[in-house]
């Protein structure tokens, strides 16, 4: 098909699920209000490593409007999983419900269900707990060191959450050994949350057969169902997942939390509906974030910039409890295989427990750790060799034919694409040429930097994914998709309500999508692993081309034509030759032979490998060397998505990633106080975020330059690919600015001014 | 515990509603008024997930007492619009640009925008940016916002809508 005959797919159509955004009617789960509702509220530990010994809860239980409490007495004991992502590798269970242990400052360590959420919170105070303090551990060096105290009794020892992640290709003694030039470096990075607006939520109600109804804010309902079933001692028929509107997730929403279950747990024991909502300090405490990390990485370079080998060590730091870090572990090891193109890498992931909040999925999976160091020594050795970074990159990309980290071969030269088409739109030449001062302001400095990345759609080989569809046509001739993939806000049932229209030959009104029950929708792996439009979209498109072929057959019956013969666009069946002879699908589904209306269902099931998406970005910064303050001006995003199914959308995502990514390298940290694990900045005033004010010129170019057979039309994923990009181009930018590498993010003013400091004396002391 | 009897006018109706001292104009209107479009997206002041128009001005209605606003006029998301079939035009310009995204931010950013438009319909794009500093969309990066609420202005100006 050429580009010309798409008549929806590739463009921008009014989401249908905005019109409910905008017009405040959309519900979310926190927006649901069942008769004799209780609020469920926890208690939460003010130590991080520690052994309850007594725990009291007579006089919350005995104050009035307290319906039920619940201890590690009262749960089931049953280990579990934080990612709770079946046929998978990548899980570690090493969690209960509840327990007589403490591993972080903030875990619950009691729940209450009272009339109101004040009754609530004032019941925790009642309940008292005594503690016998154990040694804890707050960094990946502590967790590490001979003796460490031990957070976990499961696992392989040593504090680590799986066996390291080793993988070896090629020879990498004899690549160093044909290097003209060989860097070595340290990185590391904070602990960035997803700080989606929508703070986690769940509702539980019992009804009389035993039947749990569960509305919650997830990207994995039907993830969490399972847990749910498995830890309740359900079967999965007695546990109903709910999710309409959310609010954000970022991939964060995908771990099976603990107040899920206490939800649950609460209204069993009270025969009464339980809301439980995070304040959005609990979001900080209790909620994931992007894993702290350490990374040593070794990397020769030939003459003319060819990368000859990579050794790299990379520690990812997991918190409390494993939840994502298998996944993390491998994905962000693995991604080292590739990028850059090298025969010869030694690659060693680790992730590590601290007795500190919780690492879990977030957009970037590991990759965002490994791709900032990757990058900023790619720009290191291009210095270093006299070549221009942007042409540096060229001759490294990776290109159709070599290995992707999933072991499958690249398709296309979509990195390649992004950065030359990057250096013309950005204009990097004249850019890397001009002056680095700015007229007027004498204590600012700009710099140009360039950041790449590429990123799987699909969580294929460490999940076997599978995407479900099914498509209708009702007898008036209107369609509904049946899709159990989350809408977090990116915009997916529209681009798969459009993949439907297109490939039945429909208008894009004419799709309804229900989503959201795991009664009614098919099997869903969940919202993750930018992979919906790929995975789910694959699955609506086989569907639809089913029903297709079935409403075909009912119009040429009627037309008294060969079905060969017809064809189906915006919802009229014609045919080919004979231009008077028509019927809308509403005619062709009306009734035949006597029966009202054919029972017209189709459904897809997709099963795919892998496809990888690109990108490229330049940005402009500005930093003051008075202030220490990083501006970033402007970003020029360049990526490859393959088919774009909807612009704005792909763009939105892109515009997001940035955001977020701009953030995490300049100002986002929560901070955790290494002496006592307490949280310091668990509040959207101290975890500083950027916001209208701060936000760049962002001019996004998406190409079609690698479409992936796997893909419907070849689409590939948008979700995770901005936020990676963006950080090493941002340092390469400031060192592009003031002459100082930094090797860390997020990157603060005071870094600046003592980067600054250090690098004069040098000069200094160099007699410069 | 004791409840109060409250007095507004929401959207133009006048509701009635019995709080509590302590309770927030947020969790009144959410809760007792039924009108859930604004959101919670902090509780104490800084997102603006929460915005409403208490008479005539942008409030956090988070930081405000229910029975603060005794007697006031307030209005929601839910009264953009002028008449059940006809969107607001940036409630229309949200839509077409892609400015919401989750949507989580968006009622509070549309009467934030509206409060915006209402005193500047022309407003420059430093002006909008300051307009939504209290503002916080986490999944868009602005950009399209900015283009929808400057959209919004210029269609507005045009046909002399009353914002
Ligand atoms: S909920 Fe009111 S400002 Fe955040
Ligand atoms: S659209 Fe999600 S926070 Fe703004």
């Amino acid at each position: 098909m050429t580009k010309q005959d798409f008549r929806i797919v590739g463009k921008s159509v009014k989401r249908a699920d905005v019109i409910e955004k905008v017009t405040g009617e959309g519900k979310y789960t926190g927006d649901y209000h069942l008769p004799g509702l209780l609020h469920g509220k926890i208690k939460r530990a003010e130590i991080a490593h520690a052994r309850i010994t007594r725990i009291d809860v007579s006089k919350a239980l005995a104050y009035p409007g307290v319906k039920a409490v619940l201890t590690h007495h009262d749960v089931p004991k049953v280990l579990h999983y934080g990612s709770p992502h079946p046929r998978s590798a990548s899980c570690t269970k090493d969690q209960y419900i509840l327990e007589d242990k403490v591993r972080f400052w903030g875990e619950g360590v009691a729940a209450v269900a009272a009339v109101s959420e004040e009754i609530a919170d004032e019941a925790l105070d009642l309940i008292e707990v005594d503690y016998e303090p154990l040694p804890a551990v707050y960094d990946i060096d502590a967790a590490q060191a001979p003796g460490a105290p031990q957070i976990h009794e499961v696992g392989p020892g040593g504090n680590l959450v799986i066996p390291p992640v080793h993988i070896e290709r090629g020879d990498v003694e004899k690549g160093f050994a044909e290097a003209d030039l060989i860097l070595e470096g340290e990185f590391e990075g904070g602990r960035p949350v997803p700080t989606y607006m929508e703070p986690n939520v769940c509702v539980a109600d019992w009804d009389g057969s035993n039947k749990l109804t569960f509305w919650t804010s997830t990207q994995t309902s039907f993830m969490v169902r399972g847990a749910l079933a498995e830890v309740l001692g359900l079967p999965l028929n007695k546990v109903r997942v709910l999710v309409d509107h959310m609010g954000g997730g970022f991939g964060a929403k995908q771990d099976l939390f603990q107040h899920e279950f206490l939800c649950a747990l609460l209204a069993r024991k009270c025969r009464r509906p339980v809301k439980m909502e995070f304040t959005r300090r609990e979001t900080f405490i209790a909620g994931r974030s992007r894993h702290p990390f350490r990374m040593w990485l070794k990397q020769g370079f030939r003459k003319d910039g060819t990368l000859v080998a990579r050794d790299m060590k990379v520690i990812y730091e997991s918190g409390a409890y494993g939840s994502h870090s298998p996944g993390v572990t491998n994905v962000g090891t693995a991604s080292a295989t590739s990028l850059y193109r090298c025969e010869n890498v030694r690659l060693d992931g680790r992730a590590v427990y601290t007795n500190t909040p919780i690492a879990g999925a977030y957009r970037g999976y590991g990759v965002v750790q490994t791709y900032f160091a990757i990058d900023i020594q790619m720009d290191e050795a291009a210095e270093k060799l006299g070549i221009d970074p942007a042409e540096m990159r060229l001759r490294n990309a990776v290109r159709e034919g070599d290995i992707a980290p999933s072991g499958h071969p690249i398709v296309g030269r979509g990195l390649e694409a992004c950065i030359s088409h990057g250096i013309e739109a950005f204009g990097w030449q004249a850019k890397r040429g001009a002056d680095r001062g700015v007229a007027g302001r004498p204590s600012v400095r700009r710099g140009w930097g360039i950041g790449c990345e590429m990123h799987g759609s699909s969580a294929y080989p460490g999940i076997k994914e599978q995407g479900n569809a099914t498509v209708k046509m009702n007898e008036d001739g209107s369609v509904t998709l049946l899709t159990g993939a989350a809408g977090l806000g990116t915009g997916a049932h529209t681009a798969l309500a459009q993949i439907v229209a297109e490939e039945l030959g429909v208008t894009f009104e004419s799709v309804h999508v229900v989503h959201g029950d795991t009664d009614v929708v098919p099997w869903d792996i969940g919202a993750f692993a930018s992979h919906t439009t790929y995975l789910v979209g694959s699955a609506a498109r086989m569907a639809a081309a089913e029903l297709r072929e079935r409403v075909l057959a009912r119009g040429a019956e009627k037309l008294q034509e060969k079905v060969e013969n017809l064809e189906m666009v915006d919802g009229i069946i014609t045919a080919r030759d004979k231009p008077g002879t028509s019927l809308t699908v509403h005619e062709a589904m009306g009734p035949s032979r006597g029966i009202p209306a054919e029972h017209l269902i189709a459904s897809g099931s997709y099963m795919p490998t892998k496809s990888y998406s690109f990108a490229a970005h330049f940005v402009e910064v500005e930093v003051d060397t008075e202030t220490g303050i990083i501006e970033c001006r402007t970003v020029v995003p360049v990526h490859d998505v393959g088919k774009v199914i909807h612009p704005i959308a792909a763009q939105g995502q892109i515009e997001g990633g940035i955001q977020q990514g701009i953030g995490h390298t300049l100002t986002e940290n929560y901070v955790i106080d290494r002496t006592n694990g307490r949280s310091l900045n668990a509040g959207l005033v101290d975890y500083k975020m950027p916001l209208s004010m701060d936000m760049p010129d962002i001019r996004t170019i998406i190409l079609e330059a690698a479409p992936d057979p796997g893909g419907p039309w070849g689409a590939k994923g948008v979700g995770e690919d901005p936020i990676i990009a963006i950080g090493p181009a941002i340092a390469n930018a400031v060192y592009d600015a003031i002459g100082v590498r930094f090797h860390h993010y997020p990157i603060t003013p005071e870094d600046v001014l003592n980067g600054l400091r250090a690098r004069k004396k040098e000069l200094q002391d160099a007699g410069i | 515990m004791k409840k109060t009897l409250l007095d507004l006018t929401v959207n133009g109706e006048s509701r009635s509603f019995a709080v509590e001292g302590h309770r927030s104009l947020l969790d009144a209107l959410r809760e007792e008024g039924g009108l859930t479009g604004t959101k919670k997206g902090c509780d104490v002041g800084d997102c603006g997930a929460c915005t409403v128009i208490v008479n005539g001005q942008p409030v956090n209605a988070c930081l405000m007492l229910a029975i603060e606003a005794q007697g006031a006029e307030i209005t929601t998301v839910e009264g953009l619009q002028a008449s059940p079939d006809e969107l607001h035009p940036l409630q229309e310009a949200f839509m077409e640009h892609g400015a919401s995204q989750c949507g989580f931010c968006t009622p509070g950013i549309l009467i934030m925008a509206k409060c915006l438009l209402d005193e500047n319909p022309l407003p420059t794009d430093e002006e909008i940016r300051f307009g939504l500093s209290g503002n916080i969309c986490r999944c868009t990066g602005y950009t399209k916002i900015f283009d929808a609420i400057r959209s919004a202005g210029k269609r507005m100006a045009q046909q002399g809508v009353e914002a």
